[in-house]
């Protein structure tokens, strides 16, 4: 069987001069200015099968979202190849890309346009996005009057009610009150049943072990090993 | 990956975003869209008041002249300048989802599209006041349109594709385009004794013994942007004979889709690194 991503030596650095804005002088001035250089991921290679759940763990800083976007498609890495076979529903940042001045339905139609959606098939789970996140009473308000949990399990809601063959989430564990984290641990269950993949990032490493098949551990841009675990109950 | 953007869900986004890029700017303000209309009238009254009596004589319906001339620089400076907010006012789709980035930069030219569709509809009334005679040579000002959105926008990516990662770049166009704009022929005549073309041939021969005079004059002569308000004038208020020729019309055409070819180009190779000079 095929893998559904499969990535093989990716390595990604991030450079910035000291003064974390960039001008037109520096392009002259480089040369005396001190560079920040941090080396982000190194020669990563891994696979995830179809149907299988990956966590990849980590402490803050050791790169994991810099290696869920590179296999998102939204950040390219300075050296290796990433083969993602299959759509890809992401959730990074604890948010899913909505607009503050936007009511929450103008946000989840935009959200599945840019996801290649059409009007149908958005305006077919938008109800059931907002029942999700339990945001019916504010559905018409822009997001900006959500507090922020409701933000929160209205972006989790969108990313995992958008059909995809792979998902790959971002501290999605970490959403909402202990209520909707079961809620969300039972939605991320029936997903699993379904056959998709998913690789799920966190820092907790009880939380991945919940739902994956297989936790990576990522230390200092680098995998170190891998552990085979069984769901276990919460 | 997403989905395949096909060309027809690429439309869709694009109309989709533009229509409510344009509601969401003036939702919550108490004039609304009104606003819109505020810079141009005033740069308008401004202008007719402090130039009119100087260039009436030298300009037919200067009133006109100077109303198109004006919604068309508002056209360009807001495009340009909005193709580098863009980037700023969708960090969050932009960080977090994966899509054809340029759709953005094409939501942009509708919605200043829309706008500027409402200013030419206003300036469309004041021409039936003023008995401006319709013609079918008048039609080609939907040809002006096109040239107008690929010039604005092909500018507007080379500009955004280099915004982020050069902070300077929004501060320094918006002192350019205020050179700019009194080296455009806004609110003076164009001076144009042959056909625009044929007058391009001359340059190198203009260019021997160059003054700053006749840099300035050469710049405001073929600079696109006085080109194309110059076609404008000529396909709107000035007698039908005086319309852009087809060869010129095509001729410029191309020069203004090689712009947004260029602009094209570079801001898809740019875009792939937006997500780190954030």
């Amino acid at each position: 069987m095929e893998p559904v991503i499969s990535c093989t030596g990716i390595s990604k650095s991030f450079q910035r001069t000291l003064v974390p804005i960039s001008f037109l002088q520096d392009r002259f001035l480089h040369p005396l200015r001190g560079a920040w250089r941090v080396q982000a991921l190194k020669d990563i290679t891994f696979a995830v099968e179809k149907g299988e759940w990956v966590g990849l763990y980590g402490p803050n800083g050791c790169g994991k979202t810099t290696l869920l976007r590179i296999l998102a498609g939204l950040m390219q890495p300075d050296s290796g190849s990433v083969d993602v076979r299959g759509t890809i529903s992401s959730y990074f940042d604890f948010s899913a890309g909505f607009h503050d001045e936007r009511s929450a339905v103008e946000n989840l139609y935009f959200h599945g346009l840019f996801r290649g959606m059409s009007s149908q098939e958005i305006r077919s789970i938008i109800d059931d996005i907002i029942a999700f996140a339990g945001v019916e009473s504010h559905q018409d308000l822009p997001v900006k009057c959500f507090s922020t949990g409701m933000k929160l399990r209205l972006g989790f809601a969108a990313a995992t009610h958008m059909k995809a063959d792979v998902y790959l989430m971002d501290e999605v564990l970490a959403v909402g009150d202990r209520a909707f984290q079961i809620q969300c641990l039972e939605k991320l269950t029936a997903m699993k049943a379904t056959g998709a993949s998913a690789l799920l990032v966190s820092h907790n490493l009880q939380h991945l072990k919940r739902v994956c098949d297989r936790v990576l551990y990522l230390e200092e841009g680098a995998l170190t090993h891998e552990e085979c675990v069984h769901a276990v109950a919460h | 990956m997403s989905r395949p953007f096909t060309i027809a869900h690429s439309l869709r986004v694009i109309l989709a975003m533009g229509w409510s890029d344009f509601v969401l700017k003036y939702r919550g303000s108490f004039f609304g869209y009104l606003w819109s209309l505020a810079a141009p009238l005033v740069k308008f009254l401004v202008i007719l008041y402090v130039f009119g009596p100087f260039m009436r004589d030298a300009i037919p319906d200067y009133p006109l002249y100077l109303f198109l001339g004006i919604i068309l620089w508002e056209h360009f400076t807001h495009t340009t300048m909005g193709c580098m907010t863009m980037l700023h006012d969708k960090k969050s789709i932009i960080q977090k989802l994966r899509f054809p980035r340029i759709l953005l930069i094409f939501s942009v030219g509708w919605t200043n599209f829309i706008i500027f569709l409402t200013h030419f509809c206003i300036f469309l009334f004041f021409a039936l006041v003023l008995d401006i005679t319709f013609t079918w040579t008048r039609f080609s000002m939907l040809l002006i349109f096109v040239q107008m959105t690929l010039l604005a926008l092909g500018v507007g990516m080379m500009l955004s594709s280099f915004s982020l990662r050069f902070k300077d770049i929004p501060h320094l166009w918006s002192v350019m385009t205020q050179i700019l704009f009194w080296l455009t022929p806004i609110m003076y005549p164009y001076s144009a004794d042959r056909p625009f073309f044929e007058a391009l041939l001359q340059v190198p021969g203009l260019m021997r013994d160059i003054s700053w005079v006749r840099f300035l004059d050469i710049f405001v002569r073929f600079q696109p942007l006085s080109v194309l308000i110059h076609d404008a004038r000529r396909a709107m208020i000035f007698s039908p004979s005086q319309a852009p020729s087809a060869l010129h019309a095509l001729g410029f055409t191309i020069l203004c889709l090689l712009l947004f070819s260029i602009g094209v180009l570079i801001f898809i190779r740019r875009s792939q690194s937006f997500l780190q000079e954030y």
